[in-house]
């Protein structure tokens, strides 16, 4: 059973282990190793596409995570009240969500969005009532964050709706008897015991934003995200510098995940 | 600075005695365009010619995006660019005309200069998605200097989009070490007979419709650029036949090829001279039959969002040294008589950059059409997804 | 009674204007351009014909391709799983569970780009074939083939296969365990009689999710098949990105979608019917 479960390891690690070893490469190749260095991480740290790309995928993946952390909440909070045809539209909606392969999805916001803009932008110019060349509309930034949370929003109200379902409620009927306002029982109540549902969806929204290739790739139109960037350094011929990349967002991630479990490991012990 | 008539720059001083020495240009055209005939002082005030207008006029932003094709580039050319403008260049790399194509439909790549080839550029003028150039900021392309052969599709209805960069064939490459006896291939039929037989799942074909098409209608003698439905049906069960033996489908072959994963694929000039320089063993070979002979283009997208490091940098690898330097990494042959002033002899003898004169006539230019036919797209879609 | 209907209304407002601006509508125009034609130079013209319906004989190929790799994928990627999720949950001790169980999931940190990239490598000529050669082992061609696109999917969905199982097994009571084998049942008896039955659940969803996803992939068979191991995936983003024809594209997204919620929905069945009508068993 060990031997089993190192064998898998060595499955999980030996291809991370060859990305690491040979960010450390001197040659240009990324296939030869010849001697070490440090280049490569100066050489990326200091590329100003992959810090812009860096830049973008960490602004997108915060907005559309916050974006739909709240409205994913708000909605779930929301559907609690609610039953009849409606219930059973929004059902749907978060079910289709999750399921329609994110292929799909990049490609149906694309071409809706392309098509969308492609009317707009004309009638746009033409009522620009200001002296100044109207604004076009093209994908960007708000492609990017809509589509990223779209998702993210569906999988929030998921997690968010099973945490409601554990809790107790008898406690927000006690603290109403008690004379609370609705708001203070939400904030006293509900909330303490929706908000590990609620961190672990905005954590979920932002990795899954944070590592998306195929949504932006048909929906950043301008924009490069870090996956878009790694995608067309690939197709340009590795360079070990897209191994120090991976290496480092491997090493932040990890380090992250260190402290999350170190600060709740304290609270644990805290209570 | 503008007007190029008045200024003359050293390069093209030589390119043009170089011209008159060869006996390609009268004496009176020599002395016409050198300025000798009129003011013999004109060439030293035109000494420092080669600063690109944009960059002569102040900042050019801080980077430039360009979408060219795999192998193509100098790295270091591209690194002389930004220390000495600031502006970083960011390379993407494509497949095919298709895909660039379609990346531009779709509005917004974010290109700043793009590298489309010759029967392309009308399709793009039509689609409006290529901006007219302002000749006037690259001082260093000389029209007088290029071969109208490769540079007169970058003209269309009069007004020029694009300004030529270089120019090649389609033929293929084979790794010698391979043929276990066998004689080297020399056509297209041998080269789709041997991947179905003794080269079976080594051979690797363009995720390109206009080579891998074109050079399967070569098998039957048809036009590389055939669009006749039954020329296209036989293409099409010669390639769904081959296809269980491919090694692979894509445009960079050179990885596969140089790690000896692959031992054939269709290939482009440079990058047979590239793998023929560093493995001997790999032949370039043209087809008997024919195949493409195209020309690629600097062109500048509509909506280019730094439009001025685009021009610097268009004219930056248009100067004949720089340009000479591009050519010694990437191996295909220019059009810019300039440059060949410049090259060592040997690139210029090279029989893979300038092919036997016979080789060279079977040669057919890619045809608008070829690029918009729904049935050659659909074609190359139901290949590669059978 | 009013206010309260009304601020309900207020906070599915932003959710229910976002589905129907990034979901709703984009699958409409998807649906709406199936029925189209292609432009001259590609793209999209409105018309209303069946022809790309009638067409998607021609991606066959790329249907079956998919439909036999991702079950495939899905199986391997349990049994892989299983007795790793078994192991993390049941034989180890509580001190080291959280390491291990953090060590499965970072994988799933780095870039699918970049993991998918070095078995370019490992599977290329210069890694484990030639590996196998030095040993005498014969020298297989493995890069391009499905062999290496299997290879790629179990490699980043494991993770994700894992964590559910794991989870299942971990809230399984373990007194019901040791009631069994007090009751004088051999250790294999247990595990299909308790064990096994418990934990459907999770590998019900672990499935679920890593087939969803599988049916939509489309960088791994880039990646690793070499363009010759096609999943509809990569047909879709072919004629979108080569061939430009919107029309035809839409027709196949529309298929996909299709054969998606129709294998979901029968998947959906037949494990409720195998967990016993249980209602536990969930997407998520």
């Amino acid at each position: 059973m060990r031997i089993y479960a190192l064998a898998v390891y060595l499955f999980l690690y030996i291809p991370i282990g060859i990305i690491a070893l040979f960010s450390f490469n001197a040659g240009r190749h990324a296939s030869q190793f010849q001697g070490f260095s440090t280049q490569w991480y100066g050489k990326a740290l200091s590329n100003p596409f992959v810090m812009d790309a860096f830049q973008t995928s960490l602004t997108v993946a915060l907005a559309s995570a916050v974006l739909a952390t709240l409205f994913g909440t708000m909605a779930a909070l929301a559907l609690q009240s609610v039953r009849g045809r409606l219930r059973l539209a929004f059902d749907a909606l978060i079910y289709i969500a999750v399921m329609v392969p994110g292929i799909v999805i990049g490609i149906a916001t694309l071409i809706a969005l392309v098509t969308l803009f492609g009317w707009l932008n004309p009638i746009l110019a033409a009522i620009w009532p200001f002296a100044a060349k109207a604004p076009q509309l093209s994908l960007g930034y708000g492609s990017l964050i809509a589509a990223h949370g779209l998702f993210a929003m569906a999988l929030v109200i998921i997690i968010v709706r099973a945490r409601m379902a554990g809790m107790d409620r008898s406690l927000i009927e006690a603290s109403a008897d008690l004379g609370a306002t609705p708001w203070g029982t939400f904030r006293q109540v509900t909330l303490p015991q929706i908000f590990p549902g609620i961190l672990a969806g905005f954590l979920l929204a932002f990795t899954f934003s944070f590592d998306d290739f195929i949504i932006a790739f048909f929906v950043a139109g301008s924009q490069t995200t870090l996956p878009v960037y790694v995608f067309s350094s690939i197709r340009r011929g590795v360079t070990p510098e897209i191994n120090a990349i991976g290496t480092m967002v491997l090493a932040v991630s990890l380090l992250l995940l260190i402290t999350a479990q170190a600060i709740l490991q304290r609270g644990r012990k805290a209570e | 600075m503008t007007d190029r008539n008045d200024f003359l720059s050293r390069e093209k001083f030589m390119a043009e005695l170089w011209r008159y020495k060869k006996g390609s240009v009268t004496r009176r055209h020599f002395l016409g365009v050198t300025g000798l005939g009129v003011a013999a002082g004109v060439l030293g005030t035109a000494m420092p010619g080669l600063r690109s207008a944009a960059h002569a006029q102040g900042s050019i932003g801080d980077r430039v995006v360009v979408a060219s094709w795999p192998n193509y580039h100098d790295p270091a050319n591209f690194d002389a660019f930004s220390s000495e403008t600031g502006a970083a260049v960011d390379l993407n790399v494509f497949g095919s005309n298709e895909e660039m194509l379609a990346k531009l439909q779709a509005g917004g790549s974010g290109w700043d200069v793009f590298v489309p080839t010759n029967y392309t550029i009308t399709t793009y003028v039509e689609e409006d998605l290529i901006e007219p150039l302002d000749l006037s900021l690259l001082p260093n392309y000389d029209p007088a200097s290029f071969d109208p052969r490769f540079a007169d599709a970058g003209t269309v209805n009069g007004v020029v989009y694009a300004v030529p960069r270089n120019w090649g064939t389609t033929g293929f490459v084979v790794n010698t070490a391979n043929l276990g006896g066998l004689p080297k291939p020399t056509t297209w039929k041998e080269f789709w007979d041997m991947t179905k037989a003794e080269f079976s799942g080594r051979t690797m074909v363009h995720d390109y419709q206009l080579t891998t098409i074109g050079n399967a209608l070569k098998y039957f003698g048809y036009s590389f650029n055939s669009i006749d439905p039954a020329e296209l049906a036989e293409a099409e069960k010669l390639l769904l036949e081959v296809k269980p033996h491919l090694f692979g489908i894509t445009s960079d072959y050179q990885p596969s090829m140089r790690s000896g994963d692959a031992w054939m694929s269709i290939a482009w000039t440079g990058d047979g001279l590239q793998l023929h320089r560093d493995m001997p063993e790999i032949d370039y070979v043209l087809g008997k039959e024919g195949g493409e002979l195209w020309s690629d283009f600097f062109a500048i997208p509509k909506g280019a969002p730094h439009r001025d490091a685009a021009y610097a940098l268009i004219n930056y690898l248009l100067a004949p040294d720089v340009n000479a330097k591009e050519v010694m990494f990437h191996g295909y042959p220019v059009a810019d008589a300039r440059v060949n002033t410049i090259l060592p002899a040997e690139m210029l003898n090279d029989p893979i950059m300038y092919p036997a004169a016979e080789l060279l006539d079977a040669l057919e230019f890619g045809a608008a059409v070829t690029l918009t036919d729904p049935n050659r797209a659909e074609l190359m879609a139901r290949f590669k997804s059978a | 009674m009013q206010r309260q209907t009304l601020k309900t209304w207020l906070f599915l407002a932003p959710a229910g204007a976002w589905f129907l601006c990034m979901l709703v509508l984009p699958l409409v125009v998807v649906f709406v351009f199936s029925f189209g034609e292609r432009g001259a130079a590609g793209g999209y013209v409105p018309a209303f014909t069946f022809d790309n319906f009638l067409n998607l004989g021609a991606r066959w190929a790329a249907f079956k391709n998919t439909l036999t790799l991702a079950p495939t994928g899905t199986l391997i990627c349990l049994l892989i799983a299983y007795p790793l999720a078994y192991f993390l949950a049941l034989k180890t001790s509580p001190r080291w569970r959280t390491l291990l169980l953090i060590l499965v999931i970072v994988p799933f940190w780095t870039s699918i780009l970049i993991r998918s990239y070095a078995w370019i490598y490992l599977l290329g000529g210069q890694g484990i074939p030639s590996l196998l050669n030095a040993l005498g082992l014969g020298n297989p061609r493995l890069i391009n083939t499905p062999f290496a696109v299997l290879v790629g999917i179990v490699y980043g969905y494991l993770p994700l296969m894992v964590f559910p199982i794991y989870v299942a097994l971990e809230r399984l009571d373990k007194r019901l365990l040791e009631a069994s084998s007090d009751l004088g049942s051999p250790p294999w008896r247990s595990f299909l009689q308790v064990t096994l039955p418990l934990s459907m659940p999770g590998v019900a969803t672990g499935c679920m999710l890593v087939f969803i996803l599988l049916m939509g992939e489309f960088l791994i068979p880039a990646m690793l098949g070499g363009g010759k191991v096609f999943f509809i995936g990569n047909a879709l983003v072919d004629l979108f990105l080569q061939s430009r024809n919107w029309a035809f594209g839409s027709a196949v997204a529309v298929a996909l979608v299709l054969v998606m919620l129709v294998t979901v929905a029968a998947y959906l069945r037949l494990t409720r019917r195998w967990a016993g009508g249980r209602d536990d068993v969930s997407l998520m």
